[in-house]
């Protein structure tokens, strides 16, 4: 019939363009498998007379040899959780059960979903939120804000030098073929200029926090780094669950994101393009981050484009509007390096635009984060951050690296293969293919065949010790249970390197798992970062902000 | 200024909208109709079959059945909740030029039609079901015409449901009035009253003509009322105005789609329910149709697919 004309055709290439490109929750957690995954060691469980009771747990709250967040070892609860604890205790089952419900409801109406493609029907999923928010005392919080100001400095500076002179590489700090011969790195970024040498404009750190309660890196994300659209939804949501506990505690704001990402975004134009004109690139509708893309560009108040919404035209990039073709400054992307641009990259794909990668070595146009960020966040690199902080900054690094033994150095090889039943073992290799070694748990003849093999090819192979993450309480099917937590903070850079006052807290949901990634079961939670050292208020609700 | 695609995802969601809208009406009057066991009910399962383009003889599947296909069958791509669905998908690809009262109000809607107990509810209080529909949609409106800004972004939509509705709304007068109609001369009461339920309009017609319920009369008022929301007049009328609007913002030479909204107004202002009733309504009306089908095309060569060469800086 005429008139029932249609638009929605799955197009099918962007489609598999964007699967294909998705590797990753969420989260935008992209192919690199959390190191912490295969780390879990049989949890040593408390006695039930040990465990500090809640009032409406029918078991009693059990944190295990974890870390815990709001219990001490004793029992006691921790002074910054007191507000919250109260609240807990006094709310029932039902009520909490109740809060929770109107939680998720609130976020399937926002549409803060992704989707599930099915063979007959499409569901939209929420990814599990948890009502009870994580708090971080302001002490703790500076700490970690100076550690990872100073580690993103760093980590910029380092890849200033690899794409520029390469002076580190030349005094030996790093070994020259471990970043040269990164997948990650990109040879089309050497000797390109980029302002405030801000190579990474929005870093997302995973932090974890250890046994003796210090927190620690686990991983840096310099590529396309995401979670923030729930850190925000998050905190909107624990305001109105627990409007009182929240304005009593004095919490630090996070409402600021999206305009501070902004003038980030704007610091990176040039100085004579007045009023630079900022995009966020998604690779579209069937990206499971395609919600965070739209929020983001809705609170910036900037157009959200597809690839097969821009041109390249003599080096300058424009997108197709209703009233013609407008140039563009400044690309928010959220592609992956390896899609944005198949004249220089991969040739299949239709998420980017062709002669992009030119325009930005033009000068004419920003791409945010920069293409090659990704070298520094690799795995073995990652075992030499600290020194390069210290090449650069001069500085020991406030934030401490879980410890990372690097096999292709022989007197740490030695010692890892002799101690082989403590380490988890990894390769480094893009293809991972080689599986690892879970020291504590495998039998000895595993152990055998995996020490031969790290033998034979010493410079694919990490170990790290078994590490714990710490536990936060959480409500699961309607008790309070210990849940292992993260801590994904965000820091943007351009002029200046801002550390927002807040994180994502992602969640492993299933009992003792150390899995919080979102397609593995894993949820997320608020994170209260406290204006005040002891988290109680100060008489002026939550107007303590600190500058 | 607004990215071509933001402004085709737009007008489709105006286009679906207001096609869910139109759908859901049709199968509450359908099922309404056949309550009293008459003939004229048959005729108005004829109608509101034909106007979707499955006309039958009305009889070989029942209007229940009709109706729920066409309200819940999601492998039709005409159905409503097919309509809703492709409503929601280009909303989620606008996301960011939409306010949020808007998107919840869609999104509620859909979550609601999409879910495994719809059917149930369906089977339970077809009525309930269907009024409900309707509501949400002009629910949807409502927040879009309070809490959007009545710039570019809501005009292409406004135009999508325009559009649609212009077309909608010819394809049931040509059913009823253009066609050779298998039951005959239109003239039973009760199916006139359902064509003008069908429309949404039987209230503001009995404000006009009073009970008096005459062919003629209701293709007047549907065609040719300058008032009635519903009327292809009042359609094109806002087709031309959000046109020539745009085209402003555009700036000069390219007067594509505005010319032909601003001709195909001018034909339904100077025209009569004289002149209809001398030729038939047919040829008026499938002009309409056509007209709409260039208009359509217009719009996309003017605001979406245009020609890159023609819009490159010098």
């Amino acid at each position: 019939m005429r008139i029932y004309a249609a638009n929605v055709e799955l197009r099918g290439r962007d489609r598999r363009d964007a699967l294909e490109s998705e590797r990753r929750d969420a989260f935008g957690d992209a192919s690199k498998v959390k190191r912490n995954v295969e780390k879990s060691v049989a949890a040593k469980t408390q006695t039930l007379d040990d465990a500090p009771t809640l009032p409406m747990t029918e078991a009693a709250y059990l944190p295990g040899i974890a870390y815990d967040e709001m219990f001490t070892p004793d029992g006691e609860v921790r002074k910054h959780y007191d507000p919250l604890h109260g609240r807990m205790s006094t709310l029932g089952a039902e009520e909490l059960a109740g809060r929770q419900r109107t939680l998720e409801r609130s976020f399937l109406l926002q549409g803060i979903t992704f989707t599930v493609y099915g063979a007959e029907n499409t569901t939209e999923r929420i990814i599990p939120t948890d009502l009870f928010p994580r708090i971080i005392p302001a002490a703790e919080w500076s700490k970690i804000e100076a550690g990872l100001t100073q580690r993103l400095q760093a980590l910029n500076l380092f890849l200033a030098d690899i794409y520029g002179d390469q002076q580190i590489l030349m005094d030996g700090v790093v070994p020259r073929e471990l970043v040269l011969g990164a997948p990650s790195y990109r040879r089309e970024m050497q000797h390109l200029y980029v302002p405030h040498k801000a190579y990474a404009n929005v870093c997302g750190s995973d932090l974890i926090r250890q046994q003796d309660g210090e927190f620690a890196v686990l991983e840096d994300n310099l590529r396309v780094p995401s979670g923030v659209s729930y850190m925000l939804a998050n905190r909107d949501a624990a305001k109105r669950t627990f409007p009182g506990t929240y304005r009593a505690a004095g919490v630090r704001p996070v409402e600021r994101y999206p305009d501070l990402l902004l003038s980030t975004l704007k610091s990176m134009a040039a100085d004579w393009r007045n009023e630079p004109q900022v995009v966020v690139l998604t690779p579209g509708v069937y990206n499971s981050a395609y919600y965070e893309h739209a929020y983001l560009a809705r609170l910036m108040g900037v157009p959200l484009v597809e690839g097969r919404d821009l041109v390249v035209h003599e080096n300058m990039v424009y997108m197709r509007t209703t009233t013609g073709l407008r140039r563009i400054d400044v690309i928010y992307r959220r592609v992956d390096d390896d899609f944005i641009d198949p004249l220089t990259f991969r040739r299949d794909s239709s998420l980017g635009a062709a002669g992009l990668f030119n325009a930005y070595r033009a000068g004419n146009v920003v791409i945010c984060n920069a293409p090659g960020t990704g070298v520094a966040d690799d795995k073995a690199v990652y075992a030499y951050v600290p020194d390069i902080i210290r090449y650069y900054l001069g500085e020991e690094a406030i934030l401490p690296n879980i410890e990372t033994f690097l096999c292709r150095e022989p007197r740490q090889l030695q010692h890892v293969l002799k101690n082989l039943d403590q380490y988890v073992v990894k390769a480094v290799g893009a293809s991972g293919g080689y599986g690892m070694l879970v020291g504590p748990h495998a039998s000895q003849k595993e152990r055998d065949a995996f020490a031969e093999a790290i033998k034979a090819d010493p410079e694919n192979y990490i170990a790290q010790p078994t590490i714990q993450l710490s536990t936060a309480p959480c409500l699961v099917d309607g008790r309070i249970e210990p849940r292992h937590v993260d801590l994904r903070p965000f820091i943007l850079s351009g002029e200046k390197t801002i550390v927002t006052p807040g994180a994502l807290t992602r969640v492993a949901l299933k009992r003792g798992s150390l899995v919080v990634n979102s397609s593995q079961g894993g949820g997320s939670k608020d994170t209260w970062v406290l204006a005040e050292e002891n988290g109680h208020s100060n008489g002026h609700g939550n107007g303590s902000v600190r500058p | 200024m607004m990215l071509a695609r933001v402004a085709d995802s737009l007008y489709w969601l105006g286009r679906y909208i207001e096609r869910a809208e139109h759908l859901s009406r049709l199968s509450s009057v359908m099922l309404n109709a056949t309550l009293d066991q008459t003939g004229s009910g048959a005729h108005a399962v004829w109608i509101a079959m034909a106007a979707v383009g499955e006309p039958g003889d009305g009889e070989s599947v029942g209007s229940f059945e009709a109706a729920e296909a066409l309200v819940l069958n999601r492998g039709d791509p005409n159905s409503v909740v097919s309509s809703l669905a492709r409503a929601r998908e280009n909303a989620r690809q606008v996301r960011d030029q939409i306010t949020t009262e808007t998107w919840e109000r869609l999104n509620l809607l859909y979550l609601k039609v999409t879910d495994g107990d719809a059917a149930k509810a369906f089977a339970g209080g077809s009525d309930n079901f269907l009024h409900d529909v309707i509501a949400d949609l002009h629910l949807f409106k409502g927040a879009a015409d309070t809490t959007m800004s009545h710039g570019e972004s809501w005009r292409f939509m406004m135009l999508g449901i325009y559009m649609e509705r212009a077309q909608l709304v010819s394809r049931l007068l040509e059913v009823c009035f253009a066609e050779s109609p298998v039951h005959g001369q239109l003239d039973d009461h009760v199916a006139l009253v359902s064509l003008l339920r069908m429309a949404c309009a039987l209230e503001p017609y009995l404000r006009v003509y009073t009970a008096e319920i005459e062919p003629r009369h209701i293709l007047e008022f549907l065609v040719f009322d300058e008032d009635f929301p519903r009327s292809i007049r009042f359609a094109t009328a806002q087709i031309e105005q959000h046109l020539s609007a745009m085209a402003r913002a555009i700036g000069g030479e390219r007067a594509g789609p505005e010319r032909l909204a601003g001709r195909l107004k001018a034909r339904l202002q100077f025209a009569d329910v004289d002149e209809l009733e001398a030729v038939g309504a047919g040829p008026l009306l499938t002009t309409v149709v056509n007209e709409c089908a260039r208009i359509h095309e217009a719009i996309y060569e003017t605001f979406v697919a245009y020609p890159l060469e023609t819009r490159l800086p010098a």
